[in-house]
């Protein structure tokens, strides 16, 4: 859907983007993840148009925004970090001037807004002038105004920045729902943000893709290794000999007891199918487990190492 | 076009600004209009708008400097950089709300014309084909400042600068018609040819120029022409 190719953007002399290069397939919810200023605004503003890149290219559905940019934007439905709003206007007055900048029918116009102030949750606001409005209000007409229009694209630059965990997590919720029948860019430093919501990552650095992939790519185990946690209704020494008789175990530690019960971490082979050997082992010496829980490595660890390895600073 | 026309226009309406712009552009029309025409008896309005000219100078930038500054403040730029609108019909919406403005103060101003149609003494005629050839030359003087302060608007965010840029402009482009006499010859001959004021001259004394009105609305042509180009730039920063 979106192809983003060998992008570069200098300022004077400051580079934003050093040859970022990405594709967003249809319906993917993709995170775009990067420290501040790591180019992720730039990007965006790249892809928009509302920036043209030094170099590179973005095409959107097969059209190369340079060539015909009129037709890119109205594709695409875009809140930048700073919703641009008009206080002087009430919420209504404001999502029917967007409406008129898209060309939206008059026709259409009543229940495209109705649906959307519904999704957005603004219904109870349309009356009033935007400029009295709180940051989280402001921020659903902001949404509201990405989704005028219907665009099959939706960027998103940090749309749960300054919003209380509530709507955060009510944010999330609407994203995810759109996701369905959009592709969405949504950019954050949040990690949690991109686990909840997205379906892939870039993460971008110093204007650099530091990495790209899905989401599971990322959480999955690393360098072969698969973690996990169990817990057995037994004595100490009993969950040990038994952890020690599982060939496909290649170390455990005793972590915890809890009510009675005690807790070990298990590192095996991510092929051996260590954790059904632990259960029959288990099961043969009739103790019971409790609870077997596999670790994911999290994306937190995963993102501080990939940017950490280009160690040229900035803030994280 | 007509959706940025239509909110920059309910905007106008909706601050003080405009409202202030008007009524004391009244209060001065007024003025000179009990100074020249009633005070003095002249039957010529055409004199008054000319003078009156001298003021749009101030006026019309103060008009014209929320019209780009203030999107760049709001962070609403990149709404209209972004939406399936060409920046050209930006431009030219934004533009055309100025102008409504601007039309509004003629408007008030012709009452003054009209008291003195009704009470022309000693059998006079009220000279109203100049008056409305008067009139016409002052609106399109009008339009060529008006792009002149919202090519100024283009150029900062803060509406104050954009004032201030505005009149400076404004002043300058009338100076070019005194650098012109001062410097004589053809380069200054062209001076004064390119002076938007020099050419009001022929106006004020009830001469209907149309080669000057085809200069200003060129002049104004080509200064939105500019202010275009300048926002289109941004992109490329």
């Amino acid at each position: 859907m979106i192809e983003i190719r060998n992008l570069v953007k200098t300022y004077g002399k400051v580079t934003a983007l050093d040859d970022v290069s990405f594709d967003v397939g249809k319906g993917e919810i993709l995170g775009f993840l990067g420290p501040n200023g790591a180019g992720k605004s730039t990007a965006m503003n790249i892809i928009t148009g509302y920036l043209a890149p030094t170099s590179g290219s973005v095409i959107v559905d097969g059209i190369d925004v340079a060539d015909k940019p009129l037709e890119v934007r109205k594709m695409i439905g875009y809140l930048p970090e700073q919703p641009p709003l008009y206080g002087d206007m009430t919420v209504n007055e404001y999502l029917n001037f967007i409406c008129d900048l898209k060309s939206v029918s008059q026709k259409k116009r009543k229940n495209m807004l109705d649906d959307i102030t519904y999704i957005v949750k603004i219904g109870d606001v349309r009356k009033r002038l935007v400029r009295n409005l709180s940051k989280g209000y402001r921020q659903r007409v902001g949404f509201a105004q990405a989704l005028v229009g219907d665009p099959p694209i939706l960027i998103l630059d940090e749309p749960t920045v300054g919003l209380d965990p509530k709507q955060v997590i009510e944010f999330r919720r609407i994203i995810n729902g759109l996701g369905r029948n959009h592709t969405i860019i949504l950019s954050t430093h949040i990690l949690q943000e991109v686990s909840a919501v997205c379906s892939d990552v870039v993460i971008i650095n110093n204007g650099k893709v530091a990495g790209a992939g899905s989401i599971s790519d990322f959480t999955s185990s690393q360098n072969g290794e698969k973690r996990f946690v169990v817990t057995f209704d037994a004595k100490r020494e009993e969950a040990e000999a038994l952890l020690k008789a599982v060939p496909q175990v290649k170390s455990f530690s005793f972590s915890r007891i809890e009510h009675n019960a005690v807790v070990f971490r298990v590192i095996a082979d991510s092929k051996a199918e260590a954790n059904k050997a632990v259960f029959f082992a288990a099961a043969e010496k009739k103790i019971p487990i409790l609870e077997m829980k596999a670790i994911e490595k999290s994306l937190e660890e995963e993102f501080v190492s990939i940017i950490s390895k280009d160690a040229t600073g900035g803030e994280v | 076009m007509e959706a940025i026309f239509k909110r920059e226009l309910q905007s106008y309406f909706k601050s003080p600004v405009a409202y202030c712009v008007v009524a004391f552009f009244g209060v001065l029309t007024g003025l000179y209009f009990w100074n020249i025409n009633l005070y003095n008896q002249s039957i010529e309005f055409t004199m008054t708008l000319g003078s009156l000219t001298t003021f749009l100078i101030f006026f019309i930038p103060v008009i014209t400097m929320k019209l780009f500054s203030e999107d760049k403040k709001n962070g609403t730029e990149v709404l209209l950089r972004t939406a399936p609108v060409p920046t050209w019909k930006v431009v030219a919406g934004k533009y055309l709300a100025s102008v409504v403005v601007f039309a509004v103060m003629c408007l008030e101003t012709v009452i003054c014309p009209i008291i003195m149609m009704f009470h022309v003494n000693d059998g006079g005629v009220f000279p109203l084909a100049m008056t409305v050839g008067g009139y016409v030359a002052f609106f399109m003087l009008g339009l060529a400042y008006l792009a002149v302060g919202t090519f100024a608007s283009s150029v900062t965010d803060s509406q104050p600068v954009a004032a201030v840029l505005g009149v400076i402009i404004l002043i300058a482009i009338t100076f070019i018609e005194t650098i012109g006499q001062t410097i004589k010859g053809t380069l200054g001959r062209i001076l004064i040819w390119l002076s938007l004021s020099s050419r009001y001259g022929d106006f004020t004394a009830g001469a209907f120029n149309v080669s000057s009105l085809l200069y200003y609305l060129t002049f104004t042509a080509l200064v939105l022409f500019l202010t275009t180009v300048n926002i289109e730039r941004k992109r490329w920063n």
